[in-house]
């Protein structure tokens, strides 16, 4: 009896491997952690079912202030291949791989992308009505840029490959396949922008997370550096930015996902504009959003952003 | 005219590729430095040393028996004596700040604050949020330290009553507070009420929402969103909502021996997680999202003391009563290490008796060791000890300040008046000498709006006195104290001061620019601020004025830095002038910078030197 329970796991094995091959099992499988859903979606794009992924911080949600869990450094410890934004994105990484101890490679995905140097030294976030301030001398919303998403997919090739050379091939199929896909989107937004008049260019949002956007396609976008809603002292602020979107002539206010509204409803009511969006900025949308995948988030917004500078 | 001045500040700009304004800290180097401060278990004191330095001690006198807590990432150590109803107070002399990509640290001598809290016995102390909240049992009420102040030297406390005096707390959440609430029913003689649970409450003391039951309340910590604290029932973990508080039971579980409790818990520094005590020898690996709640881990004694390492929150390190050492997975929820690392100690006996107490040092455990009279150094890795540091008297309570970061040479500190401002009567927030802003770290909170009439008054250039050599003594100053040469620096303040501005005078609203004697005059209004944030990770504030009418030479927009934040009066500053309100921002190489015209050449050197 005893002998058996113990046969019982491999000879069910035994038949996966004789009458399925391409079904893996999950522990044969490529162990993937990515940092957020964005890469989630790149990671399962590339990889397909030859990977077993772990998304860390998930849709809706912001990279920046997530707090990991003991669950996420177990994750990692099992990893084979461990993929990150870098750029200081995540600020909670070297903690948790520290606590970790894990053996995989960590892919920095931005390497070898086209990146900007963030002239602030820095960003502002806006969690629960207070601002907060992300300190790092380069941007790190390289996704925001299609040309560098296509250098994000042949990062994670490589990665795929030098963990499971078997599986190259496919890998490689996966991220060409993938690859005209950016194509497209890429003329898409050009098209798309190129259609916009030159004096409906400019955007206003909380948080900037657009100046890849906004280097590779040309729409502006105006964002207030340190404002507080809850702070009395920050009228101020908000008033030089009011003064701003008037001598820019800024045509709509987006809202976010991974932000509370209360700031940019501020803004739009005083600057008198149309509070449009949200846009999708640091993270997906759940699997029934409008952005459950990185091609349908860089539509959304192109979508969001064009109808919105478009209105009158 | 000032227009062109503003091209020639450009191209300076272009030519220099040098440092920042505030961003003269080139002499930097790794340091890593431990203070630790031990309370006697006898005598009122607390002694202090640092570890690469043992034999120098400092010594502090207190009213009683010291349990010691490091605050404010360490900037500050907090001394409480229950039973003598006191708190002191001693800037650690260590401070940290982390700046994304890399930390500064600074160091200097460690010092009591002459101020001294009294109150009828205070016992939990909650670091958190820029507040340290020390609970006085018998007062009925909970003093809120202002910890950034504190970390400055000065005591700046408001008081947070309760319904009722008790043995408890109260910590912030988001915008509010929640505390302990001690039971209604009557208590014989002097004995304190039982606990019932925990409630949102204002900072005025009123209640802010329901009381939520968490019998025996005991124990709090904070972890990522989490504030986790103990119950007969289970773990009680509180969030900040959009509403207030969110409180949720986690319920000990089944499998847990039955009949135990939580009534200490520490949160990790690095990880969402809690490790708490569960009975005489069992401990607890809290997860507050994730299932299971709840893992245990027995040891084989009973626990005298545990800490978490703040850096690594895989390890946690429990000392049991038969005088090892565990090292405890946390993420395994199992013991990892073990090694004897001093004699027993029985639990049995009163709680206070004398017993060893942990602390962390980088990648040390420190760990008194009262009978033996030393403090002993231990491997975190190896678990095996490194040195023994005796220390007169029963070492007892220990706290640690430190921790590693560049240290950044004193010769940046320019000539600044950084001393109180208080003597000129002036109302504002950190009049205190606020290093710390002056060279660019604070909080976005701390910035205030400022008017013209700070910077009010007949200002002259130092850019002449570059020019003809007056200055050539304070870069020689600085070249001794600095990675360059004098000329180097003369070359560098060469940029910096370059103005054809050499007076300014404010008086009202009117900002009158003096260039070759011919003023150009116009009326300036707020127009905000703007923080910056330097190569370094250091920011700075700008603080704007818009022409509203004038002459046309006059520039559109001036910013000010003076490297204060809030309202005072300048005792120098640093101007930026021209047309292009954002392209002014991106000025960091060329900042004219003047002093009082009431100040002689001699005086603004003495001024630069004794900086």
């Amino acid at each position: 009896m005893l002998s058996l329970r113990s046969l019982l796991p491999a000879s069910l094995l035994t038949i996966m491997i004789a009458f399925s091959p391409h079904v893996r099992a999950d522990e044969e499988k490529l162990g993937v952690v990515a940092t957020f859903s964005i890469i989630g979606d790149f990671a399962t794009i590339v990889g397909g079912d030859r990977i077993n992924l772990k998304t860390l911080v998930g849709p809706d949600s912001d990279a920046h202030v997530y707090e990991p869990r003991p669950a996420d450094a177990i994750a990692l410890a099992r990893a084979d291949v461990v993929l990150v934004n870098g750029l200081s994105l995540e600020g909670f990484l070297d903690r948790l791989i520290e606590a970790s101890e894990t053996t995989a490679e960590i892919t920095v995905l931005t390497e070898g992308a086209d990146i900007l140097m963030d002239p602030n030294g820095g960003h502002y976030h806006y969690i629960n009505g207070r601002s907060v301030f992300h300190a790092t001398p380069t941007d790190p919303h390289a996704w925001q840029s299609v040309a560098n998403a296509k250098v994000f997919i042949g990062n994670i090739a490589r990665a795929f490959c030098s963990a499971d050379a078997e599986g190259c091939p496919k890998y490689e199929a996966n991220a060409a396949t993938y690859h005209d896909k950016l194509s497209a989107l890429d003329m898409d937004i050009r098209n798309a922008i190129a259609d916009l008049p030159e004096d409906r260019r400019v955007a206003v949002v909380a948080h900037n997370a657009f100046r890849y956007f906004e280097r590779d396609y040309g729409v502006t976008f105006l964002a207030p550096q340190g404002v507080s809603t809850e702070s009395e002292a920050s009228a101020a602020d908000v008033a030089s930015l009011i003064r701003e979107i008037r001598e820019r002539r800024a045509r709509a206010v987006f809202s976010e996902n991974i932000t509370d509204a209360r700031l940019v409803e501020q803004i739009a009511s005083e600057a008198g504009l149309a509070l449009a969006g949200p846009l999708y900025t640091d993270a997906l949308s759940p699997a029934d959003g409008p952005a459950p995948g990185y091609l349908e988030l860089m539509r959304h917004n192109l979508n969001t952003l064009t109808d919105a500078l478009n209105a009158d | 005219m000032l227009r062109q001045l503003a091209y020639t500040t450009g191209i300076a700009l272009i030519l220099s590729g040098t440092a920042l304004a505030q961003d003269k800290h080139d002499d930097h180097e790794d340091v890593t430095r431990f203070r630790i401060f031990v309370g006697d278990h006898a005598d009122p004191k607390v002694t202090a040393f640092d570890l690469d330095d043992p034999a120098k001690r400092w010594t502090f006198a207190t009213t009683g028996q010291n349990k010691l807590y490091s605050v404010n990432d360490g900037s500050a150590i907090v001394a409480v004596q229950f039973e003598d109803d006191a708190v002191h107070f001693i800037k650690s002399g260590i401070s940290v700040h982390a700046h994304g990509d890399h930390s500064d640290i600074e160091i200097t001598e460690p010092s009591a604050l002459q101020e001294v809290l009294t109150g009828p016995r205070p016992f939990h102390v909650i670091d958190h949020g820029g507040n340290v909240a020390i609970n006085f049992d018998r007062g009925g009420y909970v003093e809120i330290i202002d910890a950034h102040e504190l970390s400055h030297g000065e005591l700046k406390t408001r008081r947070l009553p309760q319904a009722r005096a008790h043995h408890g707390y109260a910590a912030p959440i988001g915008n509010g507070w929640v505390t302990s609430v001690a039971s209604d029913a009557p208590v014989e003689g002097d004995s304190l009420p039982t606990r019932i649970g925990l409630q949102a409450i204002h900072e005025d003391g009123t209640p802010a929402g329901e009381v939520a039951t968490c019998t025996g309340i005991h124990g709090e910590a904070f972890s990522g969103a989490y504030l986790a604290t103990g119950c007969e029932e289970g773990i009680l973990t509180v969030t900040a909502g959009q509403d207030g508080p969110v409180m949720q039971m986690l319920e000990y579980p089944g499998n847990l021996p039955a009949g135990e409790t939580t009534g200490t818990l520490l949160g990790s520094k690095s990880m969402q997680v809690f490790l708490g005590n569960y009975g005489a020898s069992g401990m607890v690996v809290v997860d507050p999202v994730d299932e299971p709640h709840f893992r245990y881990i027995e040891l084989p004694f009973r626990r005298v003391d545990f800490v978490l390492d703040p850096a690594n929150a895989r390890y946690g390190y429990a000392l049991a009563e038969d005088g090892t050492l565990h090292q405890v997975d946390v993420l395994e929820a199992k013991v990892s290490n073990s090694a004897k690392v001093t004699q027993p100690y029985s639990k049995d006996g009163h709680w206070n008796d004398p017993r060893p107490r942990l602390a962390m040092a980088g990648d040390e455990i420190i760990m008194s060791d009262p009978l033996a009279g030393v403090v002993r150094r231990i491997s975190k890795d190896t678990l095996k000890e490194n040195a023994t540091i005796k220390v007169e008297g029963i070492p007892y309570n220990i706290a640690v300040a430190g921790g590693s970061g560049l240290v950044h040479d004193d010769n940046a500190k320019e000539s600044h008046d950084h001393s109180h401002n208080d003597a000129h009567g002036h109302k504002h927030a950190h009049s205190h000498a606020d290093d710390q802003i002056y060279k660019g770290y604070f909080e976005d909170g701390q910035i205030e709006a400022r008017s013209l009439s700070d910077w009010e008054g007949d200002w002259q250039s130092v850019y002449p006195y570059l020019q003809d050599g007056t200055l050539d003594k304070v870069m020689a100053h600085k070249a001794e104290n600095g990675d360059k040469s004098a000329e180097e620096y003369k070359a560098y303040y060469e940029i910096g001061y370059r103005t054809e501005v050499e007076r300014i005078t404010i008086d009202g609203e009117t900002v009158s620019f003096f260039s070759e004697g011919v003023p150009h005059k116009a009326r300036y209004v707020s127009d905000g601020r703007e923080i910056l944030t330097y190569k370094k990770g250091n920011r700075g504030v700008r603080f704007i004025f818009k022409k509203v009418e004038g002459d046309e030479a006059a520039p559109q927009f001036i910013q000010f830095s003076d490297h204060k934040i809030a309202p005072a009066k300048a005792d120098h500053y640093h101007l930026y002038w021209g047309d292009d309100r954002a392209a002014l921002l991106e000025e960091v190489t060329n900042w004219p910078t003047y002093y009082p015209s009431s100040l002689s050449a001699d005086e603004i050197v003495a001024e630069m030197l004794a900086h």
